[in-house]
């Protein structure tokens, strides 16, 4: 402190303004505590409940399937309360939003667990899994899963207390290419695919799968995010001229521009889809182009009026309007938490995270209620089902096209 | 070489090249006129797609009259956003300006996705889907109509600048605003009309562009490119706008076809680095010597 | 009341506080801060850190925009630079954390002087689109090679560790964030009572007067690029702690425009100004959100409204204060001290 400062430092402060500042600093350390005092409080509730948290994308770029996934989780969560709960313990769903931004996702997990004491939570990004995992072990009471079908998330020793209800983004690779291969073996094929993480995920391993499956990879072509203009690709498509052209790390645009400009040039090559495209509406929503476009779908349509879907009747009482396959997602994974909850609880265990995790890799033969066709088990972090559906635009529906496909009966 | 396929790749670039030439003259009009750089540009182009969505699939016009309305309100945006946001801030650092569009730019994201959601949609086809061979040649139709559709417009666009009264009075005002202040012209007027006029040429480009990729609240980072595009040209250059605009268009679409997507960006901003560094105002653009 | 302060020296008119006054406030200050990790909750903990991170970076980019004029839309892509180098010595070599945090800032301030490089012979807007190429172009680098930064699934590191403890947790965490944040803002603060930074105001002011003053402009510009990213490499690493996943998505050019946001917001040009910009950015977003939550009861679907107001929310902030208030929150913090300094007389 200099001499001068001193000196300034005497002069009398008038007594209102200090006692002012005297409030301010009183409501600001008022306020701090409160915001201590909000844990205790937090806590003490969570006690009897059963706490379900979510990182859902309710706004954002991933909206879409955010809103599926939060209608989805909660008609589960609703359906076990009314059924009396796990074991006379309720369930307690506490979203919150994150616009699929990671560091308001991580921002939205570190309030529901600073406030509650979540057994289950939902996350969205696969950077968001990636970020929280070694925060699970740490805490230990959790397992996650989450909106991602990364590859990379499928890795029990990596990632022992994440899953996710469906085949990771290679197994729908392999999933699809099994099928290509089962009615055209020796086919060729080209991959299309965006230049993010979620577009570049099952490239390398997809072209592994399809050259031990007999298939020919004959190109693959990267489109950078958000592009507009695809022309170019499409030229080098046709100088390819595969039998099948498998999009991945799109929702819907380039698809349809892609495959009228290929129908233009006159190509036969049939389009394909993974997970995040194969939604009805985004489907129907390509317009005209969209008939004959094939995917992947781990989960029975909301119409599908299938007789051992009993589940899907009542999802359809309980909402009369088309619920999308991220809504399927959510229900799904939802109700497999729950599953690990009332074995876990069953066995006279502590909900840990571990103790969790080894409930739901018991599943084995589980029947969904026939929003998957088969019974499921769930030995790692995925479950590797799914069947191959394609548009039907005179109908505006998606129909079956072949069986259920499980990729860990016979060693995909 | 397989030269059938280069030429179609040069076809298939020159077509987006045309659309980044419209945009990119948006771009210059406002930068001449007002000396404001407008980082908005992408997304005034994205609200013309998304008007032009609103009237034709919301409001199920004829495409015709959707076109014409949407036109109209661009210019009316146009207008309001001069008077509203750019007026006030005459004189003030060109930053602050540059920093105002950015602003500009997210609010408009935001009253799209207000209004239409975030999702992705797509725009009712407006343009020809039948397909289109030069020769051995393919062109998607889509992309020579746009093609034709910004060279009409860029024409007309020259012929008005050269010889209509208000075209005289803009180039004055980009030339020397005092002189033109003295010579009686309203250089407010001019202003606003700069804008008006950039609006709706951006407003066209959206819906050209929308017609071919789709729309999406995201769109407006053509923007981007549209930007590497005039500062190749030169900033102050209609002309270099053109032409850059075919370059970028092109070089985009060779990197895209031979060295893979995720070049194509890499390519356009390493070419604006070299430019950058060989002249920095650009290919055709003025050099201002700057005295104290 | 007090009218105004008298200076009689020159070192006086160049100290960072002018009474003492000041000096107790920032003990208070200090000592909240000091306390807040034992009384706040987890979320407030990260928040905290969120914040402390992106004043620091903000601090950066104060330096050189704020400070000596060059605009700057490359500051996410420094960052995201001291980020690997962080991400990639800790997974690699396993040395220090500070030693890693301060070889980020070093890597991401080479890169800022390259980026820079171009400054002399451009300058303005054209300067700032160069810097977008920039980060256009590490961010195809951070994509693309994949041997060091992972492609684009990129790095995943495991927590640092400083004298023993494991840095895993905000909790902890903030013991490492905070302080680095409060010694760059104070070495900020004192840099522009030094000669350089003298230097880089002259050339904000007008670049051709001050190198007719002396000053190199290369080598000024350059400092200055260097500086600047030197705090985004540091803020960069400290991310890279804290969230432990680094990859190309992590730091989009809409980052960059974030701390330009920030600030403007705050004040160009002002080391509070980046302080209460950076914080308040930093905030907006989920005070929105308790909006929101508080709202819902009335308005049901107030939770898909959100994301619009936000980006409006956003864009409005940086538009009304261009308009209103361009010195930023800074200015509105002084003229509120001298109501109080003035009272009962108007300002």
């Amino acid at each position: 402190m200099t001499e001068e400062t001193q000196r300034q430092g005497e002069r009398p402060v008038s007594p209102l303004r200090r006692r002012l500042l005297g409030y301010a600093a009183a409501t600001a350390l008022a306020g701090l505590l409160g915001l201590a005092g909000q844990n205790q409080i937090g806590s003490a509730q969570a006690a009897e409940e059963i706490v379900f948290g979510g990182s859902i994308p309710l706004t954002g770029v991933f909206a879409f399937a955010g809103e599926g996934v939060h209608a989805g989780i909660q008609d589960w969560v609703q359906i076990v309360n009314e059924g009396g709960g796990i074991e006379g313990r309720m369930l307690r769903y506490e979203p919150e939003d994150t616009a699929y931004k990671v560091d308001a996702s991580v921002a939205a997990f570190k309030r529901i667990t600073s406030q509650f004491q979540p057994n289950l939570y939902y996350g969205d990004s696969t950077a968001f899994s990636k970020t929280i995992n070694p925060e699970l072990e740490r805490n230990g009471r959790m397992i996650m899963a989450g909106a991602s079908f990364a590859t990379e998330l499928n890795d029990p020793d990596l990632f022992p207390l994440q899953f996710m209800a469906g085949p990771d983004y290679t197994e729908m690779f392999g999933i699809l290419l099994r099928h290509v291969a089962d009615t055209q073996p020796g086919a060729r094929v080209a991959f299309v695919y965006s230049d993010t993480e979620f577009g570049r995920d099952p490239i390398e391993p997809g072209r592994e799968r399809a050259e031990a499956l007999g298939l020919e990879v004959v190109e693959t072509i990267v489109t950078p995010p958000g592009s507009v203009d695809v022309s170019t690709e499409v030229l080098k498509l046709r100088r390819a001229r595969p039998d099948y052209a498998i999009f991945h790390g799109y929702v819907q645009a380039p698809i349809p521009e892609f495959i009228s400009q290929a129908r233009q040039m006159g190509m036969e090559t049939r389009f394909m889809g993974t997970f995040w495209s194969m939604d009805h509406t985004v489907v129907m929503g390509m317009g005209e182009v969209a008939d004959g476009f094939m995917g992947v779908m781990p989960y029975r349509y909301y119409y599908d009026e299938a007789a051992d879907a009993p589940m899907l009747e009542r999802i359809r009482e309980m909402r009369p309007e088309y619920q999308s396959t991220a809504y399927m997602q959510g229900f799904l994974t939802a109700m497999l938490m729950t599953e690990a909850v009332e074995r876990t609880l069953a066995a006279g265990q502590d909900l840990t995270g571990s103790n969790l995790k080894a409930a739901l890799n018991s599943i084995e033969d589980f029947d969904t209620g026939g929003i998957i066709g088969v019974p499921i088990s769930l030995p790692g972090n995925s479950i590797p089902v799914g069947r191959i559906y394609q548009a039907d635009t005179a109908a505006q529906k998606m129909v079956p096209v072949s069986d259920w496909i499980r990729l860990d009966q016979t060693g995909g | 070489m397989d030269w059938l396929f280069f030429f179609e790749i040069s076809l298939a670039g020159l077509g987006t090249g045309g659309l980044y030439a419209l945009t990119g003259l948006a771009f210059v009009l406002i930068y001449k006129a007002t000396r404001v750089i407008n980082l908005a540009i992408g997304e005034l182009l994205m609200l013309g797609a998304y008007l032009f969505f609103g009237f034709a699939a919301g409001l199920a016009l004829p495409h015709w009259m959707a076109i014409l309305l949407t036109l109209l309100l661009a210019a009316v945006v146009g207008g309001g956003v001069e008077r509203l946001f750019i007026r006030p801030m005459l004189g003030e650092s060109p930053i602050s300006v540059f920093m105002l569009t950015i602003g500009l730019g997210s609010i408009l994201i935001g009253v799209v996705e207000l209004i239409w959601g975030p999702n992705p949609q797509r725009l009712p086809e407006f343009l020809p889907t039948t397909p289109l061979f030069l020769g051995e040649a393919y062109l998607s139709s889509k992309i020579a109509a746009a093609f034709a559709a910004a060279a009409v417009m860029v024409v007309a666009f020259v012929l008005v600048f050269r010889f209509w009264r208000g075209g005289v009075a803009l180039r004055a005002t980009a030339s020397d605003q005092a002189a033109a202040y003295s010579m009686g012209i309203n250089v407010p007027q001019v202003f606003s009309l700069a804008w008006v006029v950039a609006c709706v040429i951006a407003a066209a480009a959206g819906m050209l562009v929308g017609a071919i990729g789709g729309i999406a609240p995201t769109m407006g980072v053509f923007g981007l490119s549209v930007l590497v595009v005039v500062i190749v040209g030169g900033l102050d250059s209609v002309f270099g706008a053109l032409v850059a605009g075919l370059l970028i268009g092109l070089l985009e679409a060779l990197a895209g076809a031979y060295l893979g997507g995720e070049y194509k960006l890499l390519a356009t901003f390493s070419l604006l680095v070299v430019v950058l560094m060989l002249r920095p105002y650009g290919l055709f653009g003025t050099h201002e010597i700057e005295r104290l | 009341m007090r009218i105004g302060t008298a200076k009689e020296s020159y070192a006086a008119d160049e100290s960072l506080f002018d009474t003492a006054v000041q000096w107790r406030w920032l003990l208070v200050f200090f000592a909240l801060l000091l306390i807040f990790p034992f009384i706040a909750t987890p979320y407030w903990l990260f928040m905290a850190c969120l914040v402390a991170i992106n004043v620091a970076s903000a601090t950066g980019l104060n330096i050189l925009t704020g400070y000596t004029g060059l605009v700057s839309l490359g500051q996410a892509a420094f960052m995201g630079v001291g980020a690997y180098t962080v991400a990639w010595l800790e997974i690699n070599l396993g040395t220090p954390v500070l030693v890693n945090l301060v070889a980020g800032g070093l890597m991401a301030g080479a890169a800022g002087m390259l980026v820079g490089v171009p400054s002399l012979r451009v300058k303005g807007l054209y300067l700032a689109i160069a810097t977008i190429a920039a980060s256009v172009i590490f961010h195809f680098i951070f994509a693309n090679w994949t041997s060091v930064t992972g492609g684009v699934s990129g790095l995943t590191m495991p927590p640092g560790t400083i004298f023993g403890f494991t840095l895993d947790e905000p909790r902890d965490l903030y013991w490492l964030i905070v302080p680095i944040t409060v010694l760059m803002v104070i070495g900020a603060a004192n840099l522009f009572r030094t000669r350089i930074g003298r230097a880089f105001i002259a050339i904000r002011d007008r670049d051709i007067s001050a190198e007719v003053l002396g000053i190199r402009l290369l080598r000024f510009k350059l400092l200055s690029f260097a500086l600047s990213s030197f705090y985004a490499g540091v803020a960069g690493g400290l991310w890279a702690y804290f969230f432990r996943v680094v990859t190309p998505e992590s730091f989009p050019l809409l980052m960059s425009i974030f701390f330009l946001a920030a600030i403007i917001v705050g004040g160009m040009g002002s080391i509070l100004g980046a302080i209460l910009g950076a914080a308040f950015m930093t905030m907006v977003p989920e005070v929105l959100k308790m909006v929101v939550n508080w709202l819902s009861p009335w308005l049901p679907d107030a939770v898909a409204l959100l994301s619009p107001v936000r980006v409006m929310v956003f864009g409005a902030l940086i538009v009304g204060f261009l308009l209103f208030e361009p010195q930023g929150l800074a200015e509105m913090w002084r003229r509120l001290r001298r109501q109080f300094h003035l009272w009962p007389f108007k300002t």
